[in-house]
């Protein structure tokens, strides 16, 4: 059963407004009573994803980023829209873990840990164009 | 803007170790600024860096980017496979901080301490 708790940020597409888009998570995540150790992984997968949309999605374009925090029973679900290019992350390759640092590839972290640290992470092109990103965490309330 | 302040000192162990004490929260805006200060350290010699995360209370992939740009900096022959690197340490990381380390597996590569004199003489 949904609580009906939503909450709203927009902010436009600069590496600039992370620090405020982690603020958001911290303020609703602590009002909705997420738990101290899934509010450190929330944090860091928002992050990640509003990162890869105004790095990888907008480029050097102008753009506004939505992010939506919700909770339903004892899970969060947050939702992260954009009007960018479409970004197919099943082509991003995982780190090698395995591999000597100086050996590894730059890149693949964040999705990998948007993967990690979620329980669903879903990326769907929006119907008029731009994407939105599905990430679901149980338990955590 | 934000921007990280990165303070640099200087300690005498087994050998010359450098520094640096990170205040601030490294992410995608932020991570070059480690880059570029540890990029100057080593231009003017530095050869051991001991990383302070004591003041970061957030660290994405971004962070790791610049932790493993300073790595391939400090690397040499010597330091391939799997083996924890014998120039780059780091230093009391939070539980946050720390528990990306290894989920990213850097913990791997990097000797992670909780005091200071005990890092400086680890190297």
């Amino acid at each position: 059963m949904s609580t009906g708790q939503v909450f709203d940020l927009s902010v436009t597409a600069s590496l600039e407004n992370l620090q405020k888009v982690r603020q958001y998570i911290d303020h609703v995540g602590s009002s909705l009573g997420v738990n101290d150790e899934a509010m450190g992984d929330l944090r860091l997968v928002v992050d990640e994803a509003v990162t890869n949309v105004i790095i990888h999605g907008y480029g050097d374009n102008d753009g506004v980023v939505e992010v939506h925090m919700e909770a339903e029973g004892d899970s969060v679900i947050i939702r992260i829209r954009d009007h960018a290019e479409s970004f197919d992350p099943s082509h991003v390759n995982a780190p090698k873990l395995d591999t000597a640092l100086k050996d590894r590839p730059f890149g693949g972290m964040g999705i990998f840990l948007i993967k990690k640290m979620t329980d669903e992470a879903e990326f769907l092109p929006l119907g008029g164009g731009g994407n939105e990103i599905r990430l679901v965490k149980h338990g955590v309330i | 803007m934000a921007t990280l302040n990165i303070m640099v000192g200087q300690e005498q162990g087994n050998v010359p170790v450098t520094v640096l004490r990170v205040e601030g929260d490294i992410d995608a805006a932020t991570h070059k600024d480690l880059q570029d200060k540890a990029a100057e350290v080593i231009e003017k010699g530095a050869t051991h860096i001991l990383l302070d995360l004591g003041g970061v209370d957030y660290m994405g992939s971004a962070g790791f980017r610049a932790i493993h740009a300073v790595s391939n900096m400090l690397s040499d022959e010597e330091s391939s496979g799997l083996s924890k690197s014998p120039y780059l340490k780091l230093l009391n990381p939070t539980d946050a901080v720390a528990r990306v380390i290894k989920t990213l597996g850097f913990d791997v590569y990097l000797d992670i301490y909780q005091d200071r004199s005990e890092a400086v003489n680890a190297f």
